[in-house]
């Protein structure tokens, strides 16, 4: 029968997949498996060099993870409390500093190696991989919002927010494009422009040690400037649906005139659609409280060495290697990873690339980090959920049910959305 | 086992105790029947190892964690609650209104899905025309990566950019978007009950169908006098399978809505309280929960269609 | 079969019917063939069909030497666990239809219960097992849980489908001298196999698209499957997403499927036929 033909070199092949998955390190030299970011385009040419660098000492193995934040986190939580030892460098999202440092998964970087990572990098980055005062990562790339506008719709830079819906609100009227873009799905792309928006007004979410939400007339009037966006036909009608690809496809389709995305946005529409890229002008992101500029909140990604790796040196090494000026200069040009790295942003070939830069540079004086918390995920999760969709806002009871949610997430007590 | 038809070897009336050739009888009839049973534990045995070796553990673990206040980041500090996490999630409206969300694309899914699959597998199984390329072409949709489907759906139906959406945005209202929902499950899973009724119908014997239009019944008298009754299993099965994985949808919503508008399944919730909330106890806890829905409702379906479940005792 | 009764209107109405079967099943398919054949430029601009169809999304995932790994991991793996499902499946459901033993049902409620189990409960537990006894990111690994996750439908279905075989044939056989095994191997095998092939399909795609355990028991490409390695596919640059490639990636992976399909379902003729000689 068909069946038994089958299983005769099913076995067979069973058994060589075991043997081959045996075969690990060999050789004796050290392999520095190295997790996230490994599938960015070029990223081959950041490590060559590095594998070069260490003259036979180690070999750094790239590592895929999926593509999304979540999933990344999953699988670093599965592992590391598992304690896998076959993870040293760990590619982590800016948010997850505080909770991996504070389960114990990665590395403290003290004294030759603090300095090392942290030397001639920008403040905001070196913010993100600290908790507790302590530095718990190498910082690697960073990012910042930017407002990004047409400019045959909108000739004078806007540099408020009211000057932003004040425009929106005449093109509108005269029929033209008029959308804001922005990212108002259930995602935590949402909290980034909450966020920002209620940082520049001067509020927070949670205090400075993470005990207790920070709601106040500030989260009010943040939940103010979201409901009119979403109520006053200013915003898509997709926004509750909007991630970046979409806030990006309304700025290509000639929907919106305004979008609050990060600086990918240029490159990706040159190469998607090089008349509108003509079109397109960015500008700092617009003051919400007047008279003060916007906080933008920080992205990116720093390196950490696991707890768990058997080689924390080499592996330190290797990172250091892989966020050194040439690789933080490919990183940036092949996969559009904002340096962290202050040097970087002279570079002439940069600043050919990110032609934004200098505005780059200006936010990120006043970028803040997202809550530093051993809870962020399941913060920025009751957020996201109770903000949506972003139509559904009622500013006091909204900021209410938030202070409400936050504190529970916070003791820990009930369930997530 | 009551249920289960005796083996035509029991035959004997076990009160006739003087009749000595009946006792030799009876000897070698349950020794078929020692052997019978060898051989069915046997053929089991393999199976039920596979099955036991693999879930048992992580199974009985899940159940184990739910009664306790378990964070996968401290692994060794798990602390004994007793029924507190059920008591949180059965008091939370979070978990009601995804409960409800979920019977609903649950029933009305599943309704759908039978309807359009029992057509479905009709044209399969009788079409004179062109019945290769029906028969694969229809179970196209169930080999699609179910995530890539709803991402194609989801940008089909997004405002400005896809086909579907015109000028409306659909997805960011409840209930269209809960009838997207169902829309993309059913369009997923026709082929899988499709597929099964096929099978089922394969086995109706032509030449009762011919009686019976001899006999002057119509099609739609012979699809359920002689039809249905005889594929009564294999609906069974396809229904019971499909109702139990639609009450755990989970990927054309994290894709379509992301939960956004009251949107989430239970699946959804415990996702977000296990994976994102790295909470091992609520997220235990509620998989017991789902897992005990399903179970009531696979008892119910069982219940109701009796002797055609498996295991059951009708006979041909 | 029955060639007397086909007119020509049931011959319109039967080709009716399957077109209605074919614009079901293919009209979102080609709108995602299509997104996997749009350029940047084209992508959003909200078209059916690609205006300028390009192959780059093709030629990148097959120069994507994971990807290509992936694809054969897939499909060694879904066909061992296919193949021994269906073996373990055979005889447990053999025995339930047709044997009487103690603890039967039992053992039938036991694998409904193990199938309704929410999977992602399970994973955490199953990758602490697999990395205690080896077995972690390796072909084995995965095909133990596809094949205890496949055998609870497996038996399910493939019982269902032994009650309705005339097992006179077997009792016939077995009064000819053949044993309970011979029977069941000679006799009742080739009449069950509409409901074998049926639920060899079934248990392949299951396989197939499975994304959970794939991406929680592997970690390298020794043992990631095709929808695993799909989730690792980054765009441009973290904000884009790789349409096209995820689009490409879907198209490509179900080929397979459907060849499986186009071989398996003319088996399911040949178990009509010969489940209509002895009708």
């Amino acid at each position: 029968m068909r069946l038994r033909t089958l299983t005769g070199p099913g076995v067979v092949a069973v058994l060589v997949a075991a043997l081959g998955a045996c075969s690990g390190d060999d050789g004796g030299v050290p392999v520095i498996n190295i997790y996230g970011s490994t599938a960015d385009a070029g990223f081959e040419k950041v490590l060559g060099p590095c594998n070069e660098a260490a003259a036979g000492r180690y070999v750094i193995r790239p590592n895929l993870i999926p593509s999304d934040a979540d999933s990344q986190r999953e699988q670093f939580v599965r592992r590391l409390a598992a304690q896998d030892d076959g993870m040293d460098i760990l590619g982590m999202d800016v948010t997850w500093t505080a909770e991996f440092a504070e389960a114990g998964w990665i590395r403290e970087l003290e004294g030759e190696q603090a300095q090392a990572a942290t030397e001639g990098v920008l403040q905001p980055p070196i913010d993100t991989a600290t908790w507790k005062d302590k530095l718990y990562g190498i910082p690697r790339s960073t990012n910042v919002q930017l407002l990004w506008y047409r400019t045959s719709l909108v000739p004078d830079p806007p540099t408020t927010w009211d000057q932003v819906v004040q425009r929106s609100e005449e093109l509108k009227s005269e029929g033209e494009p008029h959308v804001i873009g922005l990212t108002g799905a259930q995602y935590e792309g949402y909290v980034v422009g909450f966020n920002t928006i209620l940082s520049s007004l001067g509020g927070t979410l949670v205090n400075e040690d993470s005990t207790q939400p920070t709601v106040d007339d500030k989260t009010v009037q943040a939940l103010e400037i979201l409901k009119s966006l979403a109520t006053d036909g200013l915003a898509s009608a997709s926004l509750s649906n909007s991630q970046e690809p979409e806030v990006f496809a309304q700025l290509q389709n000639g929907e919106a005139a305004f979008a609050i995305n990060w600086p990918y946005v240029l490159s990706a529409m040159r190469e998607a659609d090089p008349d509108v890229a003509e079109d397109l002008a960015w500008t700092k992101l617009p003051e919400f409280a007047e008279g003060t500029p916007a906080k933008a909140t920080l992205g990116g990604m720093n390196y950490a060495i696991s707890t768990y790796s058997k080689h924390p040196g080499l592996a330190f090494e290797a990172a250091m290697c892989l966020r050194n000026p040439e690789s933080e200069l490919n990183g940036a040009l092949d996969a559009g990873n904002v340096p962290v790295l202050r040097e970087v942003f002279e570079d002439p070939q940069f600043q050919e690339a990110y032609p934004m830069y200098e505005d780059i540079l200006e936010e990120m004086e006043t970028a803040v980090p997202r809550p530093k918390t051993p809870l962020y995920q399941n913060i920025s999760t009751i957020v996201s959920s109770t903000l949506s969709p972003p139509s559904s806002i009622q500013p006091e009871d909204t900021a209410q049910a938030l202070e409400e949610k936050i504190q529970d997430a916070i003791d820990g007590k009930g369930i997530l959305p | 086992m009551s249920t289960v038809a005796p083996p035509p070897t029991d035959a004997v009336d076990p009160v006739d105790e003087a009749d000595e050739g009946l006792a030799i009888a009876r000897k070698r009839a349950s020794e078929g029947r020692r052997a019978e049973q060898r051989l069915g534990l046997m053929l089991c045995a393999p199976a039920v190892l596979v099955m036991l070796t693999v879930a048992a553990y992580p199974i009985l673990y899940a159940i184990y964690l739910s009664f306790f206040k378990a964070d996968l980041r401290q692994p060794d500090a798990n602390e004994f609650v007793g029924l507190s996490n059920y008591v949180t999630v059965l008091s939370s409206p979070i978990w009601w209104t995804s409960f409800g969300v979920t019977m609903f694309i649950t029933v009305i899914g599943a309704a759908a899905e039978l309807v359009l699959g029992m057509l479905l597998a009709i044209v399969m199984h009788r079409t004179i025309v062109g019945r290769g390329l029906v028969r694969t072409s229809a179970l196209v949709p169930y080999a699609i990566v179910t995530v890539v489907a709803a991402f194609s759906w989801r940008f089909a139906w997004t405002q400005g950019i896809g086909w579907l959406a015109g000028d409306g945005a659909p997805l960011t209202d409840r209930w269209p978007s809960i009838w997207i929902i169902i829309l993309a499950e059913v369009w997923k899973t026709v082929p899988f009950m499709a597929l099964l009724l096929m099978a089922g119908l394969a086995l109706v014997p032509e030449d009762l169908l011919k009686a019976a239009s001899m006999d002057g019944a119509s099609a739609w008298q012979r699809f359920w006098k002689v039809t249905v009754p005889l594929i009564k299993p294999s609906i069974l099965v396809a229904l019971l399978f499909r109702t139990l994985d639609a009450f755990r949808v989970f990927d054309n919503i994290f894709v379509l809505t992301s939960g956004s508008n009251e949107t989430s399944s239970v699946s959804m919730v415990a996702y977000n309280n296990l994976i994102r909330g790295l909470n091992l106890g609520i997220g235990s806890t509620m998989a017991v929960l789902i897992f005990l829905t399903t179970a009531i409702i696979a008892f119910l379906f069982v219940k109701l269609f009796g002797a055609a479940a498996p295991g059951g005792s009708e006979k041909r | 079969m029955t060639a007397v009764t086909v007119t020509p209107q049931r011959r319109i109405g039967w080709s009716v019917a399957n077109v209605v079967v074919l614009l079901y099943a293919f009209v979102p398919i080609v709108w995602i063939i299509s997104l996997s054949l749009k350029g940047d430029d084209t992508l959003n601009d909200g078209n059916y069909l690609p205006l300028n169809p390009t192959s780059e999304a093709y030629t990148q995932i097959f120069s994507n030497t994971d990807f290509v790994r992936a694809l054969v991991n897939s499909i060694g793996i879904c066909l061992i666990a296919t193949g021994i499902a269906l073996l373990l499946a055979t005889m447990a459901a053999y025995a339930i239809a047709r044997l009487d033993f103690p603890g039967k049902q039992a053992i039938v409620a036991t694998s409904l219960l193990i199938s309704m189990f929410p999977q992602i409960a399970l994973v955490t537990p199953l990758f602490k097992i697999e990395t205690a006894i080896g077995i972690f990111d390796t072909w084995p690994g995965l095909i133990l849980p596809y094949i205890t996750f496949a055998l609870p439908l497996g038996i399910y279905t493939l019982s269902a489908f032994f009650r309705e075989i005339p097992w006179e044939l077997e009792k016939a056989a077995q009064m000819d001298g053949a044993t309970p095994y011979q029977a069941f191997r000679r006799v009742i095998a080739p009449l069950a196999l509409p409901g074998v092939f049926t639920t060899a399909i079934l248990v392949f795609i299951a396989c197939w698209n499975d994304f959970l355990f794939a991406i929680s028991l592997t970690s390298t490409n020794s043992a990631r499957t095709v929808p695993a390695a799909m989730s690792y596919f980054t765009g441009a640059t973290t904000f884009e997403k790789p349409t096209a490639a995820i689009a490409a990636a879907a198209v490509v992976i179900t080929i397979p499927i459907v060849l499986f399909v186009l071989f398996f379902q003319r088996r399911i003729v040949a178990g009509l036929t010969s489940g209509a000689v002895k009708g």
